[in-house]
């Protein structure tokens, strides 16, 4: 689950430490805007020994590279695929071929360093109109990539715009990431919601970004990943609809069917999954007992 | 003043949970000073991880090691001495 996907600046020891007793579903180790140019160094050494040390309770633990504009992300991939990291997230994503060159370091970073082959998965900021346009030839550019993720005030600078709070200059884009993700069979996740004093604003957008398929969104303070969590918690009603139709499949397994029918609708793989996906944000566990 | 100038380089912070460490020339040998609330009671843990950590990188000059701790963990200490000792001698990254 990536429901949240908390950011940690990457020079700041205190919160490199603790940031997984908040419960995110992720963590997200900052070396790109979070540090300054004259600490990239610095930033890299500690998030590399951080990683070593690999205290982060059940986070999947990501970080975001600097951009492949940059003499920064070389060492960067380096540093941190020797630690075995689950992903890198990648910042303005604008072609195929970005994608394509990051794969290639990966693979030559995870030969060297004895990791699995293909293990680091990518994710893919698209904080330009032009990457948001490339979305599904960005998300099919490699097997590495895990998920995609609208920019937020880069992206709206690139649009000759600035953040709302209603989110109007991101709602076509998210409406277009969505669909680029599904078709490419990666997930989509949404971008910070940067009032970190305004709950009911972030349930507002969190809902909406729900509702239209989001995966989950970024975090950039703590207090955020309650409200999230909350808001992506299926109903009691969604729960136990999801369990009967987890038990009805396992039922029909057990006789040797492919297909069964609870209440006069057919369940079939996609149905059984999104149950299994309902139960596994309600902490339950996904197969019968 | 050239001739004078003393080289120092220096990394991390005073923030909760960091210490600053700085890098500097010595006359002879390997000199490590260590203050902040931990200083006395993890002296020589904390000296542990300054030597391991600068043995690892091949630092064989004669350097002082004056780390400003504030609560931070082994782990932290070991990637602030480093930072410090790789911009001191101008290592790659």
């Amino acid at each position: 689950m990536r429901r949240t996907m908390l950011y940690l600046p990457g020079n700041n020891p205190n919160m490199l430490l603790r940031g997984h007793l908040f419960e995110p579903d992720g963590l997200v180790i900052d070396l790109e805007d979070a540090v300054s140019a004259s600490e990239k160094d610095s930033a890299r050494v500690l998030a590399r020994e951080v990683l070593r040390r690999g205290e982060f309770g059940r986070c999947e633990v990501t970080v975001r590279i600097n951009g492949l504009d940059t003499d920064f992300w070389r060492d960067d991939v380096a540093a941190v695929v020797s630690c075995g990291v689950s992903g890198v997230r990648a910042p303005k994503v604008e072609s195929p071929r970005t994608v394509l060159d990051l794969d290639e370091e990966l693979s030559e970073a995870e030969e060297k360093f004895g990791v699995k082959r293909g293990s680091t998965k990518i994710f893919c900021l698209l904080e330009s109109a032009r990457g948001v346009w490339k979305a599904y030839d960005i998300a099919t550019a490699s097997p590495r990539v895990t998920a995609i993720l609208p920019g937020g005030e880069d992206l709206a600078a690139d649009l000759r715009t600035g953040r709302s709070k209603e989110g109007t200059e991101l709602e076509w884009i998210r409406r277009m990431l969505i669909v680029a993700a599904r078709a490419a069979g990666v997930d989509a996740l949404d971008t910070v919601f940067p009032h970190v004093s305004d709950d009911e604003g972030l349930r507002r957008e969190t809902a909406f970004v729900k509702q239209l398929g989001f995966d989950g969104k970024s975090v950039i303070h703590p207090n955020q990943i309650p409200i999230i969590h909350g808001i992506y918690a299926p109903t009691e009603h969604e729960i136990e609809t999801a369990q009967r139709i987890v038990e009805a499949a396992a039922a029909a397994a057990a006789r040797g069917l492919g297909a069964v029918s609870l209440d006069g609708r057919m369940i079939d793989a996609p149905v059984i999954r999104r149950a299994e996906y309902t139960l596994a944000r309600a902490g339950l566990p996904t197969e019968k007992r | 003043m050239e001739a004078n100038a003393i080289k120092t380089a220096q990394a991390g912070t005073l923030e909760s949970m960091d210490c600053l460490v700085v890098v500097s020339e010595s006359d002879a040998g390997r000199a490590i000073e260590i203050s902040g609330g931990a200083a006395v009671r993890f002296k020589a843990s904390m000296e542990k991880e300054i030597n391991d950590t600068l043995d690892a990188l091949g630092a064989v000059e004669p350097i002082r090691i004056s780390v400003q701790d504030n609560g931070a963990l082994g782990v932290v200490l070991g990637a602030r001495v480093e930072a410090a000792y790789r911009r001191y001698a101008r290592l790659a990254p």
